[in-house]
């Protein structure tokens, strides 16, 4: 079954995720794109996929991508997911730090922000977040995050945070989520982990 | 019980106007929440401020002048 989309026009990521939609249940796909973003884009979806791509340039500035599905490959899973089946024990999420990456600290907790956010997006929720050294900051009564880290809780994810570090900045009576626990249980869980996923 | 809710979001052309927009709704203590750009907006790694309809009014005005930003639009 061949299928076509008319992507011109459309905003990144809309063409893939139209192409992909599509792959889903055709063999054949063939999209019409206007830039070379979009081109790429779709292009790499295809090959990931496991199709074979045949573009077409044409002369008013549009592409013409051909996406054919060769018999031995499956439709494609979602490519933005990946399969936790190898993990042979609990999904734990270390924070080590309140911000995520080095470099620049105020960049770095604009994005834990966003990251802690975006746990719940994940197909695969955690079922323990460690909070040690400045992660522990964001476990406080006024942080940014709270709402976000409650609801984690409240969904059945466990929350330890680290009582030592919590003592060192001061802020232990404000810790306002999760369990505030040890070095042996946060030891423990991370070894036991079937993975562990530091931001 | 989230999905409920309602919410907007403001756009920025770049990662240091949040920024900025987050300090200033901090001082005016207006609850907002920095959430990662909806893929259904924009594929690019950015960021973007969250908070409730009863809100809109105040964070316009509060951003008048102080910093720029590209769109408020609802988040559905």
């Amino acid at each position: 079954m061949n299928e076509n989309i008319d992507a011109r026009g459309l905003a990144c990521p809309q063409p893939v995720v139209l192409a992909k939609k599509s792959l889903e249940t055709s063999d054949t796909v063939i999209v019409i794109v206007d830039n070379e973003t979009a081109r790429e884009n779709v292009k790499r979806l295809g090959e990931k996929s496991g199709c074979t791509v045949s573009i077409e340039d044409k002369e008013n500035g549009t592409f013409t991508l051909t996406l054919s599905r060769t018999d031995a490959v499956q439709s494609p899973g979602d490519i933005t997911s990946v399969p936790l089946s190898s993990a042979a024990g609990p999904n734990v999420f270390v924070i080590s730090a309140n911000t995520m990456g080095g470099g620049d600290d105020e960049l770095g907790e604009l994005l834990m922000k966003a990251f802690i956010h975006t746990i719940f997006d994940l197909d695969y929720l955690p079922d323990t977040l460690i909070f040690y050294n400045t992660g522990v900051k964001l476990a406080v009564k006024n942080s940014d995050v709270l709402d976000d880290l409650k609801q984690l809780e409240h969904d059945g994810v466990e929350i330890l945070v680290c009582g030592t570090c919590a003592n060192f900045f001061n802020i232990k009576d404000d810790i306002a989520v999760g369990i505030v626990s040890n070095m042996y249980d946060i030891a423990g869980t991370m070894s036991r982990a079937g993975r562990i996923v530091t931001p | 019980m989230m999905s409920l809710q309602s919410y907007y979001i403001v756009l920025f052309k770049s990662v240091s106007h949040a920024m900025r927009a987050e300090k200033i709704l901090k001082n005016e203590k207006i609850p907002f929440k920095i959430i990662p750009v909806p893929k259904s907006i924009s594929s690019e790694c950015g960021v973007c401020i969250r908070f409730t309809p009863e809100y809109k009014e105040d964070i316009e005005a509060v951003f008048n002048g102080t910093v720029e930003y590209s769109d408020i639009r609802e988040l559905n």
